[in-house]
């Protein structure tokens, strides 16, 4: 049973242009334990929906229609319908966020430790020695040294240590949910890799299933067990971590696939995608991706096409054309996209 | 003509900072032919950025000499002096704070257009539809009236690259150019930048943290890695990536995350002995590496520095271990 049900989520901005959608129609399940990892470029949507589902969207974001179901077996309720101090505690206690390790993640006049004793308080941990033996606790967890680090201020850390900081702080109330939000970005190689392996052994020992909003496909290729395309605000494919890497079926998918060299292996045929993102304002009739699209048809403008069923039942793309799109591909074999079109 | 066109030799260059001196880059070696492509890699705080300003003559070295065709630039004067500078110029990583957003793109290209090459009315018109086309930027009569906040990063990155051939330049140094667009664009740019260096025979350097980004621009050229402020290989981008020769590029290699699930969860690892980087202000003697470093030998590389030395296949390396086996390190730790 899925801990995480959306359906029909739609988010708009306010704009004087008008309403921007930059969330429509989405509609997935988090499995409990399980690695989700939603990939799409600035401007998709992925952002909006990630902050959308613990509703700490801007003021000027409006959800317009749909439901965000929690279930963790012993609690179940709409996210959308709880009121401000339920919210509050939905938002360490069954779901945290982990943001970017940057600086202004983190209250700069006060110590770590203080960092997690706030934390801890306004979730409702009232007892400061709990707080404090848990603190301990979550840093060894995550190969910090406490005694080191409890008594720093944020600016006195490295960016590794100050991502490894906040994925202890997000696990402060051990939530079943962690969102993270472009979690390795702009820390070195060999940082990430320490950061990816943590995530990795986090999850085999606390079991939290992980929403990952990413640009950077290869963080989903070692995380993800599912993934999440999406497109001018719409989920265009849902997959395997395999199919999505080596099957995929919508055209955009497949873009992105290609649009990222590797370091190993056989260059490929790497390609950008030509154009850029429709404007989530006055968006092209039929389908969004049809000006950027190489595989488009006039059938393609009839409607937005909805998601199919491609391959396997865990795999929909919404592409009139995919047939056409896995013929392009050839083989089923695992091996990237750019390899096959090479 | 065979001598090279722009070479960095023997440069360092130090900092004073409230904390001490420290030396981001040290001792740095690089020579680059005329439409030759190099990609220096490394992490945050390697010095790249350094190197790159120097290559571009922004920043004087502390010690050692930048020269441009043979002739040392820093002593350089007057109509020669400003000849080295349009044949150089630099590519910023932020196409949001490297155009003016006051002017349209057209009052950005008409001004060096007019300076360096005398082309005003018609003529500068004419020179900037040209440039806006070699870019990519389509129909360019379209993009002369606009400003930067009406384009997307990318194109604004284009017009940076337009902005740098006003002056027919014969080397580019592209700082982090595509770390701040879409990566659904990156690879386009890139290409751009490639064809510049094939069409036009200008000389690119792309300094970038991204290795896949280095190997898909430098894929014909080379890469230097640097680390601590020191360039610990320089070799052929497929041998480099392939069969890595350092220590240190080696763990990089095997520790980067790739775009395919197979090959990302099944590589092998380089076991590091410390996860943290010494700090520039307190660097380690002899090799920087050798505190993480797994071939690392007591009473050699703790003591003395390795200099770059030349390994079979044309690549340098300046490791003790690598050089006296005669192996690259990708060998010698198991991970080929």
């Amino acid at each position: 049973m899925p801990v995480l049900s959306v359906r029909d989520l739609s988010i708009d901005y306010r704009t004087r242009r008008g309403p921007v959608h930059a969330v429509r129609d989405v509609t997935f399940d988090l499995e409990q334990g399980e690695t989700l990892a939603v990939i799409g470029e600035s401007g998709s949507g992925k952002t909006t929906l990630a902050v959308g589902l613990i509703r700490l969207s801007p003021r000027s974001a409006r959800v317009t229609k749909g439901e965000i179901r929690y279930d963790d077996g012993k609690r179940a309720f709409d996210v959308l319908s709880l009121d401000t101090e339920r919210l509050r505690r939905f938002r360490w206690a069954d779901c945290a966020m982990v943001f970017q390790a940057a600086l202004s993640a983190f209250n700069p006049v006060i110590t770590i430790w203080e960092q997690f004793l706030d934390t801890g308080r306004a979730h409702g941990m009232g007892d400061k020695h709990k707080v404090h033996d848990r603190t301990r606790e979550l840093l060894d967890l995550v190969h910090l040294d406490p005694n080191r680090v409890l008594r720093a201020y944020p600016h006195e850390l490295s960016g590794g240590m100050r991502q490894r900081v906040l994925i202890a702080m997000a696990l402060l109330l051990d939530p079943r949910i962690i969102i993270l939000d472009e979690p390795t970005t702009a820390l070195d190689i060999l940082t990430q890799r320490a950061i990816i392996d943590l995530l990795r052994e986090l999850r085999g020992k606390l079991g939290f299933a992980t929403i990952f909003i990413s640009h950077d496909l290869s963080i989903a290729a070692e995380l993800a067990d599912r993934m999440l395309t999406m497109y001018a605000g719409r989920i265009v494919e849902r997959a395997t971590v395999e199919d999505l890497f080596y099957r995929p079926r919508h055209p955009y998918s497949v873009g992105l696939m290609r649009a990222v060299p590797r370091v190993s292996g056989a260059l490929g045929s790497v390609a950008s995608i030509p154009g850029s993102p429709p404007d989530l304002i006055r968006l092209p009739r039929g389908c969004s991706y049809y000006p950027r699209c190489p595989f488009h048809v006039d059938e393609c403008l009839q409607q937005d096409p909805p998601l199919l069923r491609v391959d396997t039942p865990d795999h929909e793309a919404a592409c009139i054309r995919w047939e056409t799109v896995a013929a392009a591909l050839g083989s089923d074999a695992e091996a990237p996209v750019a390899e096959k079109l090479a | 003509m065979s001598g090279p066109l722009i070479e960095l030799d023997r440069v360092s260059r130090t900092y004073t900072t409230p904390a001490g001196t420290i030396k981001a880059v040290d001792d740095v070696s690089l020579s680059l032919g005329e439409s030759e492509t190099i990609c220096i890699v490394g992490e945050s705080g390697c010095g790249k950025t350094t190197t790159g300003r120097m290559l571009a003559g922004l920043l004087r070295p502390s010690s050692g000499r930048l020269l441009f065709e043979g002739a040392d630039v820093w002593e350089k004067k007057g109509k020669d002096l400003a000849r080295f500078r349009r044949a150089v110029q630099l590519v910023h990583q932020d196409p949001y704070a490297s155009l003016n957003p006051t002017r349209t793109i057209a009052q950005t290209l008409a001004p060096p257009l007019a300076k360096h090459k005398k082309a005003h009315g018609r003529a500068a018109r004419a020179a900037m539809i040209s440039l806006l086309e070699r870019v990519g930027l389509t129909p360019p009569a379209d993009f002369l009236l606009k400003y930067p906040h009406q384009l997307s990063g990318g194109q604004r990155q284009r017009v940076s690259i337009a902005r740098a051939l006003t002056v027919d330049p014969r080397v580019i140094v592209a700082d982090e150019a595509v770390s701040m667009v879409d990566v659904s664009i990156r690879i386009s740019l890139l290409d751009l930048l490639h064809n510049l260096a094939t069409e036009f025979h200008v000389t690119t350097v792309l300094i970038t943290h991204d290795l896949a980004v280095a190997r898909y621009f430098g894929r014909k050229g080379r890469i230097a890695v640097m680390y601590l402020g020191r360039v610990v290989e320089l070799a052929d981008t497929e041998s480099l990536v392939s069969d890595p020769a350092h220590p240190y590029s080696t763990a990089l290699i095997a520790a980067i995350p790739e775009a395919d699930p197979t090959i990302t969860r099944t590589k092998k690892r380089v076991p590091l002995k410390g996860a943290e980087v010494p700090s520039l202000l307190n660097l380690p003697p002899g090799c920087v590496f050798h505190p993480r470093c797994p071939l690392s030998e007591p009473g050699l590389c703790d003591v003395v520095v390795p200099i770059l030395g030349n390994l079979p296949g044309g690549r340098s390396v300046a490791c003790h271990v690598a050089l006296r086996e005669r192996q690259p390190a990708a060998e010698l730790l198991g991970v080929r």
